[in-house]
């Protein structure tokens, strides 16, 4: 009420002077104010006059999960998938992470074995298809709200934003509440949970757990590493702040800022190239060799002075004559991170693991980006290569769940590149596909503690099984485990056939595997659509649920990029594999009886639940994809 | 430097001169098309010249057409024509320069005696990654923020492993693999399939190479011709080659309803399981009527059949020849077989009108398993 009488007055007042722009209205001195503060509201707070609003409170999750990146949007959903009441607690306003608009590292993956990608499937194939149909102009923006929808959407789970884990409250080893800065409401949140989970990157709660971490390079000796330094030492990969330049069309000049550090690319090493730069440059890029956190915002200032160092060389050097017209459109202001805290697990994933492809029988996630690992220095050491890539896979590796809990606080997990691995196990697995795989394993394994009411540990240690299962049920992949969930009524059918096939075979769908791999094909194909799947059993079953996991062709990459690629290796569009619409239908007393239909189907894994049937065969038909010929299936599975 | 080129060039590829010294002995006529194409890398459509080569029988052997050797929007490249030529079904072969003609690549390099044999490979790979790439992607410059090297960069955005591109000459590569083999392609075939003999549409139904199967299928089925010599050979191919089924299908159903009625009893009884199904599945689809005394003739295979073949002859049964008393007594014998087959069966049973003594073999079966249904 008071404040529309103050905005009446400075207008009227500018009015009045005529010509006066509007602007000036909003110079109007405080003295011009009218108030009326016998009856403004934040008048009497600020005097307690009404009390004041309560600053503080307390709220209890099944499970909390600190840090909104890939691996915590994953491990998030997972746990509330899987029946925890849960909540997401990211420190800045959107989510995403490292890939969110405020930074936009490209989310990447196993994106490359052999010339073909090895997509990861799960939370973040969902994550990826889900923003082919909302996001198609890639925008990094739109793409924040796309992983907010994808949350937000989640019945079970609960997110907070601007929201910062800031210390642990501990009851012996465990965490009893994780004490949350609300920034935008001044609130100090107590949150309490029986298990938290860690994916915030540098791992503040827990540090201040007192759960056990690691910073810097191991010597050679310590995990046989062939790849890592002689001698141990402090080093720990950069941050980069990141760019992107817009041609306008005309030239356009560009000057500096005071803070700007002059480059001049002397003696800098050949494969520091340039080429792509108009999408920013990778190697703008400092680490430290103490405590990086500490670092950050010496170094956040030294790279913005280097970004706007590059361009200028870009610019002005007269070696870019194809950045006559480009000008600045976006610059990052936060840079992104690569490494700080390793955390301590029961496990520790080293070098070997990775290029020996160690079979773990707690197995929950792999990888495959090569040992990518950035030279000691970053942009102060430029005679360096930005980046050894030491070694190229060229077959997934497994990463095991003891490597994903706490060694010393009993009901902490981590996800990300803040998990049990040395510096050149993290020079691969930080790439946030991967990140992602590790947090739909901790999502899920914190829902089985809760369930069986137990500690991580417990989990790795009696029901490694049930996680693995549930996980590859909802469609993670775990290389050389093929699912074996004695439940799936699929595998007791006494036949199982399509109505034509021009590869594969119909009884692959359900022999545990959910792609082809290893040279092998595990897939069913139509010749032609329509086409249906049908599955006999000899006694009647009570079925309630029938999934099916559909091509979404994995050798081909979807992630989120500012490039845009579209080739053999990359695609900008809807996969036309996907499965498009599929109706489902049951045999009872001879008759076929619809069970459900799904019309514009979005997901690789598709699910139909429904009240339960007494049953002795199930029907799929399938008419439509986003454009293949034919449909192929990976599996399915039925449930009671 | 050209000359030692050509030498090269012959040394590593005597087969293109072998087959172009082929063509020219049997040619005995060139017929020139117009035709009108579509590139990507062309806002509109494109008008060449198609020259198709035929033997002394009319038979078409090769094609060829000049195109300009690349897109070049900002007229700074050197533009060559280059020949292509195709095999009759529209396979490329080979590709030829005007006489002393050279190929450039980005900022004035020529190409290399080993980049012509490459470009070659890149050409005759029909899923080259060129296939789905954008012009833009080729005219912008190079995006490393990647983190990974396992591509290699050339001048352009596209990062294409060193395989399937000649570095430097990306625009080269996407202009020339869409010529050869975008739409013309399907042109090529159709063409070829214009030009023949009904006599060579016969010799192309049994062809190992399937396209000429396709091309012929396409052929008859625009000249509506459905003579019993074609449909013969066509059966006769469907029951060696499964694969090749649904086409015939496509084909036969436009047969006369005698003709269809046989090629389908043919590949039914002669054929084997795919043969099985897949006509039993044309019957049900078919809008001809269909007499009960052919349906019920097939009835009589029941018992040879697995549960798949069963189960689609049961609809077709219960769809065009509901109650029938041949069918009934020739799918009553599978109730006392294997159990999922005899479930199949009793639920068809069910639905039909039976005999009293009918009706109490199947009220039994339904005793005996009743759990199990
Ligand atoms: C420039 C650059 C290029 C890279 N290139 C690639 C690439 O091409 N592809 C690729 O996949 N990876 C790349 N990486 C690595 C990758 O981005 C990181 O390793 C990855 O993001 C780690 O994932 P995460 O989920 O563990 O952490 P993050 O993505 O960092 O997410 C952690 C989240 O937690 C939040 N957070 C932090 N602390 C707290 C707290 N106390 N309370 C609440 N929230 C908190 C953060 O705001 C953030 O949103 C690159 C990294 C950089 C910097």
């Amino acid at each position: 009420m008071k404040r529309r009488e103050f905005f009446k007055k400075g207008t009227t007042a500018a009015v009045a002077a005529g010509v006066i722009p509007l602007v000036t209205a909003s110079c109007v001195g405080a003295k011009d104010m009218v108030y009326d503060r016998k009856q403004d509201k934040w008048f009497d707070l600020g005097t307690g006059k009404t009390g004041s609003n309560s600053r503080k409170k307390t709220v209890a999750y099944d499970v909390a999960v600190i840090g909104g990146g890939a691996a915590g949007i994953c491990a998030a959903v997972a746990a509330a998938r899987n029946g925890s009441k849960t909540v997401l607690i990211q420190d800045r306003p959107v989510l995403g992470g490292n890939a969110s608009s405020e930074m936009r590292v490209h989310l990447n993956g196993v994106n490359n074995i052999k010339g073909k990608a090895e997509r990861e499937t799960g939370i973040i194939e969902e994550i990826l298809l889900h923003n082919r149909f909302e996001n198609e102009q890639e925008s990094f923006p739109v793409w924040d709200h796309v992983l907010y929808d994808f949350v937000v959407r989640e019945p079970n789970l609960t997110l907070m934003l601007n929201t910062q884990a800031i210390e642990a409250v501990m009851d012996g080893d465990k965490i009893k509440s994780a004490l949350c800065w609300q920034a935008t409401t001044e609130i100090l949140f107590t949150i309490n949970a029986p298990v938290y989970i860690d994916c915030s990157g540098d791992g503040l709660l827990a540090a201040t757990s007192g759960a056990e971490y690691r910073t810097g390079r191991e010597g050679k000796a310590e995990f046989n590493e062939k790849f890592a330094p002689d001698e141990p030492d402090g080093w720990q990969m950069g941050a980069t702040l990141l760019m992107s330049s817009k041609d306008m069309g005309k030239p356009m000049k560009y000057s500096p800022p005071s803070y700007a550090i002059k480059y001049t690319h002397e003696g800098g090493h050949k494969r520091r190239k340039f080429a792509g730069f108009h999408e920013g440059i990778w190697w703008i890029e400092v680490g430290s060799d103490d405590d990086i956190i500490a670092d950050f915002e010496e170094n956040r200032h030294k790279l913005m002075g280097y970004l706007h160092g590059v361009w200028d060389y870009i610019k002005n050097s007269g070696k870019f004559p194809e950045a006559e017209n480009l000008a600045l459109d976006w610059v990052g202001s936060l840079p992104g991170r690569r490494e700080s805290r390793r955390f301590i697990g029961d496990y520790i994933v080293s070098e070997k693991d990775m290029t020996e492809h160690k079979h773990f029988d707690d197995a929950v996630a792999f990888g495959g980006w090569s040992l990518d690992e950035h030279n000691p220095g970053g942009i102060e050491n430029i005679s360096e290569p930005p980046s050894y890539f030491h070694y190229h896979f060229e077959e997934v590796y497994q990463f095991p769940f003891r490597s994903l809990y706490s060694k010393n606080v009993s009901n902490l997990m981590f996800a990300g590149r803040n998990v049990s691995q040395t510096h050149i196990a993290l020079s691969s697995s930080r790439i946030m596909g991967t990140c992602a795989l590790m947090g739909q394993a901790v999502g899920t394994a914190a829902a089985i503690c809760n369930k069986k009411n137990v500690l991580p540990r417990e989990v790795g240690q009696k029901y490694i099984k049930n996680l693995q299962e549930q996980m590859l049920r909802d469609d993670a992949f775990i290389p050389k485990r093929p699912a074996n969930d004695p439940n799936d009524l699929a595998r007791k059918a006494s036949l199982i056939f399509g109505s034509t096939t021009s590869s594969g075979d119909a009884k692959k769908l359900i022999n545990g595997f959910s792609r082809d791999i290893d040279g092998k094909n595990n897939h069913w194909q139509s010749d032609g659509l329509s086409a249906d799947l049908q599955l006999e059993w000899e006694s009647s079953i009570s079925l309630s649920y029938v999934e099916l996991k559909c091509d979404t062709n994995l050798q081909r990459n979807i992630m989120m990029r500012k490039d845009s690629r579209n080739d053999e290796l990359y695609f900008n569009g809807i996969p036309n594999e996907l499965l498009k619409s599929l109706s489902l239908e049951a045999r009872v007393n001879g008759k076929w009886i619809k069970l459900g239909v799904i019309e514009e189907n979005r997901t690789r894994l598709i699910k139909f639940k429904f009240d339960t049937i007494k049953t002795t065969a199930v029907r799929i038909k399938m008419t439509e994809t986003y454009g293949a010929e034919n449909v192929k299936l990976f599996e399915v599975r039925c449930y009671a | 430097m050209i000359n030692s080129l050509k030498i090269t060039l012959s040394l590593l590829l005597p087969l293109w001169f072998l087959i172009s010294f082929q063509t020219k002995s049997m040619a005995v006529k060139n017929i020139n098309h117009k035709i009108v194409l579509k590139h990507p890398g062309e806002d509109i459509p494109v008008e060449v010249t198609l020259v198709e080569v035929q033997d002394s029988d009319g038979l078409p052997i090769a094609y060829f057409t000049d195109v300009e050797s690349v897109i070049c929007l900002e007229q700074v490249c050197k533009i060559v024509s280059v020949r292509i030529y195709w095999n009759n079904i529209g396979v490329y072969q080979k590709y030829e320069l005007e006489n002393g003609a050279t190929l450039e690549k980005y900022e004035d390099d020529l190409f290399d005696p080993e980049d012509y044999k490459k470009l070659h490979t890149i050409l005759a790979n029909i899923d080259s990654p060129y296939k789905e790439v954008y012009l833009d992607e080729i005219l912008t410059v190079v995006d490393e923020h990647t983190e990974d090297i396992d591509a290699v960069s050339g001048a352009t955005a596209l990062e294409l492993d060193e395989k399937d591109t000649v570095p430097g000459a990306a625009l080269t590569c996407f202009t020339l693999w869409h010529w050869v083999n975008g739409d013309i392609v399907s042109i090529i075939k159709n063409k070829t399939g214009e030009s023949v003999s009904n006599k060579q549409l016969q010799q192309f139904l049994v062809d190992e190479n399937e396209t000429y199967f396709y091309i012929a299928i396409a052929e008859l089925q625009k000249r509506k011709n459905y003579s019993k010599e074609f449909i013969d050979t066509i059966i006769k191919r469907g029951l060696k080659d499964d694969f090749l089924l649904r086409t015939a299908f496509n084909y036969l159903k436009g047969a006369s309803v005698e003709n269809y009625l046989y090629a389908a009893e043919t590949l039914f009884f002669k054929g084997s399981r795919e043969q099985k199904l897949t006509t039993t599945r044309s019957l049900i689809n078919t809008d001809y009527k269909v007499s009960k005394g052919y349906l019920n003739n097939f009835s009589t295979q029941f018992s040879k059949l697995d549960y798949q073949e069963v189960s689609l002859l049961l609809e077709l049964m219960q769809d065009k020849n509901p109650n029938s008393k041949v069918v009934i007594e020739n799918v009553l014998p599978l109730l006392s077989g294997d159990f999922i087959i005899a479930r199949r069966a009793y639920w068809f049973l069910n639905n039909e009108t039976l005999t009293t003594k009918q009706e109490r073999e199947i009220k039994c079966f339904y005793k005996k398993h009743k759990d199990k249904l």
